[in-house]
């Protein structure tokens, strides 16, 4: 249980806070924290994976503080699995959607708190852009050689994509025949499925990419013919499947692989559909942050992610089930590798990221908002 | 000579405390409501703060939502008629009829109060659902076909919030009520009135500051309601501003200057309401405790008491029995379904619930915060309800619309200007619980003060005046008169209070840190993306918890309230 003795008011912090408010007029806001950004020459072994920070030092630190997209039984699980391996280290999160947590920081730094380690977000848009402030730190770990330069941001170091989530078709197999299903994304755009067809909202990073690929493939003209279709959006993949698996919904036009195993646990009644023109997906990008307060445990955990052993983690957590990019990864807990599909990623991601408003716009547009 | 030195120090003492209550009330409201304002006229640069330029043209862009403000007025307006009724109905039926059981059942009606409409909208978007809600499914089962019952429509959104909104109104109605001298309703019926007569002659227009309180509270609360209109509304494309809100605020790029200057317009009709409410209770007397002693007189209606148990029963069951016992029926599935098959039911979700840090810790900060922002919150908003309706110093009417701006604002977006507010101070607070009580207090400070003053409205001036002829400084008068006179309100305060910062959602969602998390935001959270089934199992163990504290709550003030009347 969190005590109100977390951050004691005393009198002292009280006329500390007093002289630190007459001063900022003369000095701005907040003092830079200094996070050493100096790498070992030589790389430790840990557990079974190579690090350049120092454990003892990232042990003594104690602490990591997550800032994650993922929900919260997720952003636990990741951060469960860190100090299962590391239990001298006392883990703590914030988790929001991207859009609110990408804020949430921004606005933290611009007024000079620094409180953050480590960040996951759900679209590269962001990332870019915080990358561009300057928000990461730069931290090249030993485990990077073990990931493509495709997959990490450029200049390498600062995030790197600690997992890829891909959407298909789902279908309420009580209510649709299997004949009648569709077969491609052209399929989803049949008239029957009027009121009846579920999507996620704009905040998603996995909708904007479904939105981003099908529009580059089949032109703006899709998304006014989906529209048409007055579609009902959620804000996560549980939802889309909660009511495809109760009825609610006949057909859902972003089924994620990761929820579909999920709930294919519960209930036999929903089945997922691969269309053979290809599987939208987005990466989770993983980055260390700038002035971190815990810089030797924010570099531990960046190795741990990129490993081996991490990415098992991600990829077989039930409430994760992220796809690993990694190029030595096992298969996922389904049995599949990520290789096994054939995945729309964007190819300009400057583009991806300028388009991102145009999307929000027009989505927002599309739900009546 | 001794009544100037009297004199003197009486209004030393006030100035005293109303300035202090005046700064405080401004430091907390004023001070986020700056940031606030300061975002909705940002025309500059998103990620820059300060704004780099100022200009009107983000309440220009509200001009694209007519539907969404259409939507928001229609659903408040149609809660807040189904909650007074609800609220005055219960209310007078407990405290002035001859009711069967009121003693058991006037704590049972606050009880969907603390359910959160959360866990409501929850139940009956499983009971109400087109297609997979129980009841249609059971409609179905006996022979119907299609639907009977719709909960994802505007009208869906009103009935659930209704009845909890209705709950605060019983609170806050019947705490006036109870403080009513019977003896003007006596006088009307030996007048030859009849019952319904008095009632509505008599009792209603005495009890109108509560009702108007009552009435204004609940409306702003379903201005800013979130949780019933995103379970429910959703499913049907039906927005509301908060959810509207919500979701410019969770996208990427975020539009917060446009939800800043969505929820700043509603300060508009906040205050055309507040403003109408003051020329109302202005316009009358509503006093009615005087120095005379009296006890509630509890009227006998005869026959029709059972009927009146009866509607007590149906509210009950209605936003309380059937709610409940749906989550118990969901949580032990794996797919909560009507007609569950013998391998779906499980325990599983009250294992991975009991298991999640979220529950545990965020459970025990909630207590916390809950017992600090009732304790310190019905201090303070005692001594502003003085300021504002009994201490006759300058300025006391914009102290009261200085505190009802958090009323006028969704929480979700007044904690934006909390967040900036307190980001940039250097009182190392921000991410702490701290910062959750500081606007936990702020948020609520509406709730207590129409709670408060409605029933000091009704305490004759004249008996603090009458110590102060005695020569009872201030501070004397305070704590030996006024404060014992407005203790039943002071008690529905504390209650309210406690409740309403446990299930607080808005606010919370934003300002929690990585050591400060409270139990609703996770619940929420739990169902936007775990499963429905593990979010029933959640919010049952929160209420259980809850339900157990204000029990030991109010036997203890019951307790605290019994020696004060013996003393």
């Amino acid at each position: 249980m969190t005590r109100f003795t977390d951050e004691r008011l005393s009198r002292r912090s009280l006329l500390q806070a007093g002289t630190a408010l007459a001063a900022v007029p003369l000095f701005g806001l907040g003092a830079p924290q200094v996070m050493a950004q100096t790498q070992p020459r030589k790389a430790t072994k840990v557990l079974d994976f190579e690090t350049y920070a120092d454990v003892a030092k990232a042990e003594q630190e104690g602490a990591l503080v997550f800032y994650c997209h993922e929900n919260e039984a997720g952003t636990a699980a990741i951060m469960e699995g860190f100090h299962k391996d590391f239990p001298k280290i006392k883990t703590s999160y914030v988790r929001a959607q991207t859009g609110a947590l990408y804020n949430k920081i921004v606005s933290e730094r611009s007024a000079g708190r620094f409180d953050v380690d480590v960040l996951q977000l759900s679209d590269i848009a962001p990332a870019l852009d915080f990358q561009k402030k300057e928000g990461y730190a730069v931290y090249v770990g030993p485990e990077s050689d073990a990931y493509k330069a495709d997959f990490k941001s450029n200049p390498q170091g600062s995030f790197f994509w600690t997992g890829t989530t891909f959407a298909g078709i789902a279908y309420n197999n009580k209510k649709v025949s299997e004949a009648e299903a569709p077969k491609t994304w052209k399929d989803v755009l049949n008239p029957k499925w009027k009121g009846s067809i579920s999507c996620k909202i704009s905040s998603s990073g996995v909708q904007y990419v479904a939105w981003y690929m099908l529009r580059q493939m089949y032109g703006p003209e899709y998304w006014k013919e989906y529209a048409k279709l007055t579609p009902k959006a959620f804000d996560s993949r549980v939802q889309l499947y909660d009511r495809l698996a109760k009825g609610d919904d006949k057909v859902c036009s972003l089924a994620e692989y990761a929820g579909y195993s999920l709930y294919k646990e519960k209930t036999q009644d929903i089945t997922m559909v691969m269309p053979p023109d290809g599987l939208p997906a987005t990466p989770c990008v993983l980055g260390a942050v700038s002035k971190a307060p815990h810089p030797e445990a924010s570099k531990l955990f960046m190795d741990w992610a990129m490993s081996k052993r991490g990415q098992a983690w991600y990829q077989n957590h039930p409430n994760l089930i992220y796809g690993s990019v990694r190029s030595d990864a096992p298969p996922m807990k389904t049995g599949a590798k990520l290789s096994d599909f054939k995945l729309l990623f964007p190819t300009d991601y400057d583009d991806y990221a300028k388009m991102r408003d145009t999307f929000t716009k027009e989505w927002n547009g599309m739900l009546g908002l | 000579m001794t009544q100037t030195v009297i004199a003197g120090r009486r209004f030393s003492a006030q100035a005293v405390a109303g300035v202090v209550v005046a700064i405080v009330a401004a430091v907390l409201v004023l001070y986020p409501v700056f940031f606030l304002l300061q975002a909705a006229l940002d025309v500059g640069d998103p990620d820059v703060r300060p704004p780099t330029a100022y200009g009107f043209s983000n309440f220009g862009g509200l001009l694209q939502y007519p539907q969404i403000i259409f939507n928001t007025l229609g659903v408040s307006f149609v809660a807040t008629a189904l909650a007074l009724v609800f609220g005055f109905a219960l209310a007078w039926i407990l405290t002035r009829t001859n009711v069967p059981g009121r003693r058991w059942l006037e704590p049972l009606m606050v009880v969907p109060f603390y359910l959160t409409p959360l866990l409501g909208a929850l139940a009956w978007s499983m009971l109400g659902s087109q297609e997979s809600g129980f009841i249609n499914q059971f409609w179905r089962a006996l022979g119907g076909t299609g639907y009977i019952i719709d909960a994802n429509t505007a009208f869906g959104i009103a009935w659930v919030m209704a009845f909890f909104e209705g709950s605060v109104a019983f609170v806050m109605i019947s705490a006036v009520m109870k403080s009513m001298d019977p003896s003007l309703e006596e006088a009307s019926q030996v007048m030859g009135a009849s019952r319904w007569r008095t009632m509505l002659r008599i009792t209603l227009p005495l009890v109108i500051p509560g009702v108007l309180g009552a009435a204004i509270f609940v409306f702003a609360e379903m201005l800013g309601s979130f949780a019933a209109a995103l379970v429910l509304g959703s499913p049907n494309r039906f927005y509301v501003v908060t959810t509207a809100i919500y979701q410019l605020t969770q996208q990427y790029p975020p539009k917060i200057p446009l939800a800043a200057a969505m929820g700043a317009s509603l300060f508009i009709v906040m205050f055309l309401m507040l403003f109408v409410y003051r020329w109302i209770v202005t316009a009358g007397s509503y006093v009615t405790i005087t120095g005379k002693a009296f006890r509630p007189r509890v009227n006998d209606v005869g026959r029709l008491r059972y009927v009146l148990l009866a509607f007590c029963l149906l509210y009950l069951f209605v936003a309380v029995v059937l709610p409940l016992a749906t989550l118990i029926y969901a949580s032990f599935q794996k797919l909560a379904v009507a007609f569950p098959a013998a391998d779906n039911w499980t325990l599983n979700n009250y294992r991975t619930a009991m298991s999640m840090n979220a529950v545990r810790s965020a459970l025990g900060n909630s207590l916390i915060l809950g017992l600090a922002t009732a304790t310190i919150g019905v201090l303070l908003m005692t001594l502003l309800s003085w300021l504002i309706y009994r201490a006759k110093l300058p300025g006391s009417s914009i102290i009261e619309y200085v505190v009802m701006f958090p009323q006028a604002v969704p929480r979700l977006v007044f904690a934006f200007g909390i967040m900036w507010a307190w980001l940039v101070s250097p009182i190392p607070i921000y991410g702490t619980l701290w910062l959750l009580l500081i606007a936990y207090i702020t948020v609520f400070l509406p709730l207590g003060i129409r709670t408060i003053s409605g029933v000091m409205l009704q305490v004759d001036k004249s008996l603090e005046e009458c110590a102060q002829m005695c020569g009872a400084p201030w501070g004397y008068r305070m704590r030996t008169v006024t404060v014992p006179l407005l203790w039943p309100g002071l008690i529905a305060a504390w209650l309210l209070l406690f409740i309403a910062s446990i299930r607080e959602l808005g606010a919370s969602i934003l300002l929690m840190g990585p050591h400060s998390k409270v139990i609703t935001p996770s619940i929420v959270e739990s169902w936007n993306a775990t499963s429905s089934e593990l979010t029933a199992a959640m919010a049952l163990i929160q209420t259980a918890v809850v339900a157990v504290a204000v029990a030991i709550l109010l036997a203890l003030t019951r307790r605290v309230g019994g020696h004060t009347r013996m003393e």
